[in-house]
């Protein structure tokens, strides 16, 4: 079966409708061509999903706990030697 | 002495304890809350270790456990209503935003993202309705595929992907809000 849509050009507005799925790898490999064929010429379009991955790498790393409190892993040892657990 | 069983779930659960602390404090804004989830996730996930199979992905079993927990618990507080409207969200909202209030060179609106305070992006993150907040920790923050997202939140794929996709675009707007607020940007346009 051949595919819909072949041999087409993104647009600015094809790429910010896909723009999510494309950074998150969950586009089909035709699709993901179509973009950075679309991003090697536009750089508008090549500095927004530059700011994107930047904002991404942000939120994560600032919401991001890189501790627990003690008290879990006490928690998880009282169960642990429980003996009717 | 734990029994060998004890061990394994030790090993497995051990090394994801931040994540869904994290996720835990994200979901209920409260240290003593998110102690109270994740402490009911690991007795819920022990009792249930039986069923876990073998080498299949333990991290989305556990948040699987930690998101139905949060759900039952919270019952009540979520069904509230979201009144909020999605039809308008553009994507690069932040982006376009910047370009069009305060005209930054690139390298200045990247310095604009870094200059948020931890405090800010959190309390957005946590501003976001609850579905929308739970799909976005689990994949931007933790990292999980839309596939685990689907098994863990127990949702069709297009449910993922919409609120994931609505979720973020609504968390930039949101920033953007704070950004104002706190007078990182001067607003020239009023």
């Amino acid at each position: 079966m051949a595919p819909a849509v072949s041999k087409k050009k993104f647009n600015c507005q094809d790429v910010e409708k896909k723009v999510q799925a494309f950074l998150d790898g969950q586009l089909e490999k035709e699709q993901v061509l179509l973009i950075e064929e679309h991003l090697d010429y536009c750089l508008p379009c090549d500095k927004k999903i530059e700011f994107e991955k930047k904002l991404r790498f942000v939120i994560k790393s600032k919401v991001r706990e890189n501790s627990h409190p003690k008290k879990l892993d006490l928690e998880l040892k009282r169960l642990l030697n429980d003996k009717n657990s | 002495m734990p029994t060998e069983r004890q061990l394994e779930f030790e090993s497995l659960v051990a090394p994801h304890l931040n994540s869904l602390y994290s996720t835990a404090l994200r979901m209920t804004h409260n240290q003593n809350d998110a102690e109270d989830l994740v402490q009911d996730t690991l007795f819920k996930a022990f009792r249930a270790f039986d069923q876990y199979q073998k080498n299949t992905n333990f991290r989305a079993w556990a948040f699987r456990i930690l998101v139905n927990t949060y759900i039952t618990a919270y019952r009540k507080a979520i069904r509230q209503p979201q009144k909020v409207s999605y039809d308008d969200l553009e994507e690069f909202y932040l982006y376009k935003k910047l370009d069009e209030t305060v005209a930054l060179q690139e390298t200045a609106k990247e310095d604009f993202l870094e200059n948020f305070f931890e405090d800010d992006v959190k309390d957005a993150l946590e501003n976001l309705p609850y579905q929308f907040r739970l799909v976005v920790l689990l994949c931007d923050v933790e990292g999980f595929s839309y596939n685990e997202i689907a098994n863990i939140i127990d949702a069709p794929l297009g449910t993922v992907m919409s609120r994931l996709y609505r979720g973020r675009k609504l968390l930039q707007r949101y920033l953007w809000n704070y950004a104002k607020e706190h007078g990182y940007v001067v607003n020239e346009q009023g």
